[in-house]
């Protein structure tokens, strides 16, 4: 049939070759048997382990920070939803064209897509999502929508984004949120461990209220399980995932309920920021409720929400008036005049002088050969302390000085909570300084020279105190001896608003407390109080053109020099020299004098003379009478006391050395 | 059919139902069956490979697969040794067409577009050259094995020339299938052992010279990527390593039809064609991938029996041939799969998508059907 027929033997010789044949077909199957027995059976627990994180992604669902309202219910800081675009680096396959095609999207130019996922993946390796842009808006949304199919790695994931309508106002003390950076990231994780786990992309507080109170207002992200596709696509369907599907809803932040007034806040950011006052403006209850804080220059916390700019960020780092410092508390300054009050309670205690002793306050006063002038020309004549207080008189309290050295003034004036911290919770409040000889020897390593005395009588020198501990000082003075513990939370509510922390006011010590080895007699408060009232509403008062109609706040005025000038400079208007050269101005006060219910510390940068500063604290009078006792406003003041009509500087201009 | 004299046409019919191989034929429509429904699975997942289209457009190529199967069972394999030198030419012709004009795709000219199929004359090259081998070398005979003189033209010219030609295209990969088949079959006609030596060496040397000379760094890359998967675990070694996951985390019984999850969440790639064997051990796991496996035994045993049934020395050679084309694909593809070989681009016979491979596959298996219904029983 066929010319292929070949002989049997070929047929033959081709036997055992089938064996090897069969040999060979036994071996491979062996082979791929043992294989897939070890893949399969020995390791197959473990990648089926991994074949499960490969599909399942793992997104953080952020939980909303808790709200924080004012003493009234009022929102101070809320939060805002919004959409934001990313892009994962690792899904994406062809970053210039994505970059291009999400730039058409967002209306952004398409090297700066590209340029924040190169230095994102830089930064933070491929497998962080990148932010694109935050609060998307819907035709935003829609584009993208449109090209997500076609560019992997393009997400739209909602956000909520935290919000500060008071914007500047208060910023340093409510703080901001912003991305916990990696530096901070470990030290995050050993303070809160066991109890936080922090990862990158995370939101923490990182000032103020946001950063103290972090662990209530966080709350607790949720995590949403989803299967996705090598690409990081969500699947359509969700059958292959069974019982680990699912999703951990996110358990909302912790409200926090502050003492602040909303209203209160408001008039003093406006009054202080409207005079153009840069420095700190603090308003407290007679019991330590804070109701309003204001540091300036400020910046917008709302900033930080959105991802701030480099640029931004560096301009507020490197302001020379540090927009960023909280200088209710974290800044100290030489008290100046705002302190002579507490040096006449030393001398007065001390029975150095009674209420009625007459000093006589030429305009000037020669000690160890060295002259020490007064800001009058010819001085002031003869005054008792009341008189002292309410016109600034610096000769009477160098003469205070000298009669009292630097001991006894120590002894009163630390007992008033000079150079101790108030203990109000915030985060970084200075101790201030109250020197005394055994302190210069150890810090200094010199002894206390008399003339220091002089200084230190008038609030300068070695002295150094923040706005808020001059405030409770003044509170103390103002309610009859209680040094209470200023506090700005009122009460942190969990779920169902029940309450989890409750701050209750609290009396440090009463300085009239006779049980105590050095106490100040409640009449000797009396007579302070009645020379701060005078400094108001005094016919010489030094800051009477601040007087109010409807009620009388008394106060003190202070210049604080931040450079020292030679005696020929002495008397060059301050106005005239640079700003940053120019003096701060103080006022200290509380309201009503002959009652308070608030204490008001207020320092302005650079404002030449604490007259300045004093205005400040007459709109947050006004607004505190507005607001809590309006009928105040329709009736006439008790005592008529003649209108601050007087026109040019005020009678104290300069304290000086 | 038609045209044949009624008698013989009798004859024919009475006998083929009896005569031919069913065990045979049992093993490979079980192949098919389980490429179908694994074929159904990888292709109904999510992502841009969702259409049914690929399915039935398989099921298609099957049903015109068996057609030309029992076709080429019905004639005389002789016919086709006789036309072998045309079939040879032809295909060989189609390869240069193919360089001239062919579709590109992934980097390479292999196919030949026809609108509705596109052909890959590489693919039927396999066959062309068992077929012109069984001829050429079943005239003689070699009692002491192939000499260098015996060996020079089927070497040089019938596996040299489409070798070279698909190498070109490039396509690497089936180069070496084109030539591990022709070597095959020259080695089942027994070589002579100095000249196996001589050839070892030679490979080695070559092998060593290709390497640096010749390589194309995306073959370097696979081989690097081979031994150390994970030095590029998201890039060149993320086929290797998503594999090997797909197959382990199938664990003994599988994940269950349409359930895996690399596989139906793309984490596979080319998961209809080259790594269809890695769907199938994720959702079927060991126990489905060994009855697989089995089958594909089963199917060279009985394909080795064939060709020791034989009714002639041609006859062997032929099934000897086509055996080789099936057992290179399946060890390769199966290989790389569960990570014992670098990953090259072979589809896996009967299981994977694929018209010209199909269809290649099943005329080739019926030659070897058809030398089964002549056998002689020695």
């Amino acid at each position: 049939m066929s010319q292929f027929i070949n002989s049997e033997q070929d047929a033959k010789d081709f036997l055992p070759r089938y064996r090897i044949l069969y040999a060979l077909i036994a071996f491979t199957f062996t082979i791929f048997f043992i294989r897939l027995w070890y893949l399969q059976i020995i390791n197959g627990n473990e990648l089926r382990q991994f074949s499960e994180q490969n599909s399942i992604k793992e997104t953080k669902i952020p939980a909303p920070r808790g709200i924080i309202y004012d003493r009234n219910g009022e929102i101070l800081v809320e939060n805002l939803p919004g959409f934001e675009a990313t892009i994962s680096p690792q899904y994406v396959t062809d970053l210039n064209a994505t970059s291009i095609a999400v730039a058409r999207a967002l209306g952004m130019e398409a090297q700066a897509v590209y340029q924040a996922v190169v230095k994102s993946k830089r930064l933070n390796g491929p497998f962080r999502s990148v932010n694109i842009k935050d609060n998307l808006s819907r035709d935003e949304i829609f584009n993208l929508e449109v090209i997500k199919q076609d560019y992997s790695g393009i997400d739209i994931k909602e956000n909520v984004l935290r919000s500060y309508p008071l914007k500047e106002d208060g910023a340093q003390l409510f703080g901001y949120v912003s991305e916990v950076s990696k530096k901070q990231l470990p030290i995050l994780n050993d303070k809160y461990e066991g109890k936080l786990k922090f990862q990158q992309g995370d939101m923490i507080g990182k000032a103020g209220i946001e950063e103290m109170l972090d662990i209530y207002l966080r709350g607790k992200d949720g995590i949403s399980v989803q299967q996705v596709d090598a690409r990081g696509r969500e699947a359509l369907s969700t059958k292959l995932l069974g019982n680990l599907a699912g999703l951990t809803a996110a358990t909302a932040g912790d409200n926090v309920i502050l003492t602040i007034d909303k209203d209160l806040q408001e008039a003093t950011y406006k009054a202080f920021t409207g005079q153009g006052h840069i420095g700190a403006a603090v308003a407290m209850k007679v019991n330590g409720e804070i109701l309003s804080w204001v540091s300036g220059p400020s910046f917008d916390p709302n900033e930080f929400s959105t991802r701030i700019s480099s640029e931004l960020w560096a301009k507020l780092i490197n302001d020379p008036d540090k927009p960023l410092r909280n200088k209710v508390i974290q800044d100290h300054n030489s008290p100046g005049s705002t302190f002579k009050p507490l040096v006449a309670i030393s001398a007065l205690c001390e029975n150095k002088i009674t209420a009625n002793t007459v000093v006589s306050c030429p305009g000037m006063l020669k000690f160890a050969g060295r002259p020490y002038h007064d800001t009058v020309k010819g001085g002031h004549g003869n005054l008792v302390v009341t008189q002292a207080i309410e016109q600034s008189a610096n000769i009477f309290f160098y003469k205070m000085g000298i009669l009292l050295g630097i001991e006894d003034m120590f002894k009163y004036i630390d007992l008033m909570g000079i150079g101790h911290r108030t203990g109000i919770e915030l985060p970084g409040e200075r101790t201030g300084l109250m020197p005394n000889k055994i302190w210069k020897q150890q810090t200094i390593g010199e002894e206390w020279q008399p003339g220091e005395n002089l200084s230190v009588a008038i609030g300068q020198g070695f002295v150094l105190t923040t706005p808020l501990q001059m405030a409770v000082a003044y509170n103390a003075i103002g309610n009859g001896g209680k040094i209470v513990k200023p506090f700005v939370i009122k009460r942190v509510l969990g779920p169902d608003n029940k309450v989890i922390k409750e701050y209750e006011p609290e009396v440090i010590r009463d300085v009239t407390d006779t049980s105590l080895p050095v106490h100040i007699r409640p009449d000797v408060l009396e007579t302070v109080r009645q020379g701060l009232r005078l400094v108001v509403n005094g016919e010489r008062g030094t800051a009477r053109r601040s007087k109010l109609s409807f009620v009388e706040m008394a106060g003190k005025t202070g210049t604080s020099q931040v450079m020292s000038f030679s005696a020929d400079n002495l008397f060059i208007n301050c106005m005239d020299r640079p700003r940053h050269q120019r003096h701060h101005g103080w006022f200290i006060g509380y309201a009503p004098a002959d009652h308070p219910e608030i204490a008001i510390g207020v320092l302005s940068e650079h404002a030449c003379h604490g007259s300045n500063a004093a205005p400040v604290a007459k709109e947050i009078v006004r607004a505190y009478v507005a607001k809590y006792h309006p009928d105040w406003l329709a009736h006439e003041p008790k005592k008529k006391l003649r209108e601050s009509t007087g026109p040019g500087p005020a009678d104290e201009r300069i304290e000086n050395e | 059919m038609a045209t044949a004299s009624s008698r013989q046409f009798q004859v024919h019919n009475r006998t083929f139902l009896q005569k031919i191989d069913w065990n045979f034929a049992l093993s490979i429509f079980f192949l098919n069956v389980i490429g179908l429904i694994n074929l159904y699975s990888a292709t109904r997942g999510h992502g841009e490979i969702t259409s049914n289209r690929l399915f039935y457009s398989q099921v298609f190529w099957l049903a015109a697969g068996w057609v030309l199967y029992f076709a080429v069972t019905l004639l005389e394999y002789q016919v086709f040794l006789r036309l072998s030198y045309l079939i040879y030419a032809l295909n060989l012709s189609a390869l240069f067409a193919v360089m001239a004009f062919g579709k590109v795709a992934l980097g390479a000219r292999r196919w030949i577009d026809f609108g509705f199929f596109s052909y890959q004359p590489s693919e039927s090259m396999k066959v062309s050259l068992v077929l012109i081998l069984a001829r050429i070398m079943s005239q003689r005979s070699y009692p002491d094995g192939l000499g260098i003189k015996e060996l020079i033209f089927p070497l040089v010219f019938l596996i040299g020339l489409p070798f070279v030609i698909v190498a070109l295209q490039p396509d690497l990969g089936t180069a070496l299938m084109i030539f591990l088949i022709g070597a095959s079959v020259l080695f089942f006609l027994k070589i002579k052992t100095r000249i196996l030596m001589a050839v070892t060496i030679t490979l080695v040397i070559g092998g060593a010279g290709g390497w640096f000379f010749a390589a194309q760094p995306y073959q370097k890359d696979r081989v690097y990527t081979f031994f150390d998967p994970g030095r590029d675990p998201k890039g060149k070694g993320y086929n290797s390593i998503q594999s090997k996951i797909a197959v382990g985390s199938g664990k003994v019984f599988g994940k269950g039809f349409r359930k895996g999850t690399q596989a139906q969440l793309e984490f596979l790639p080319e998961r209809h064609t080259d790594f269809i064997f890695s769907v199938l051990s994720e959702e079927h796991g060991f126990v489905g991938s060994i009855i697989t496996i089995g089958f594909f035994a089963t199917l060279f045993v009985l394909g080795i029996r064939i060709a020791s049934q034989a009714r002639d020395k041609s006859g062997s050679i032929l099934v000897i041939g086509v055996l080789a084309i099936l057992f290179w694909h399946y060890f390769i593809n199966i290989s790389m799969v569960i990570g014992l070989l670098p990953i090259v681009g072979v589809p896996l016979p009967l299981i994977s998508y694929g018209g010209s491979n199909m269809l290649t596959i099943m005329a080739a298996l019926g030659l070897i059907s058809s030398v089964s219904m002549r056998r002689h029983m020695f």
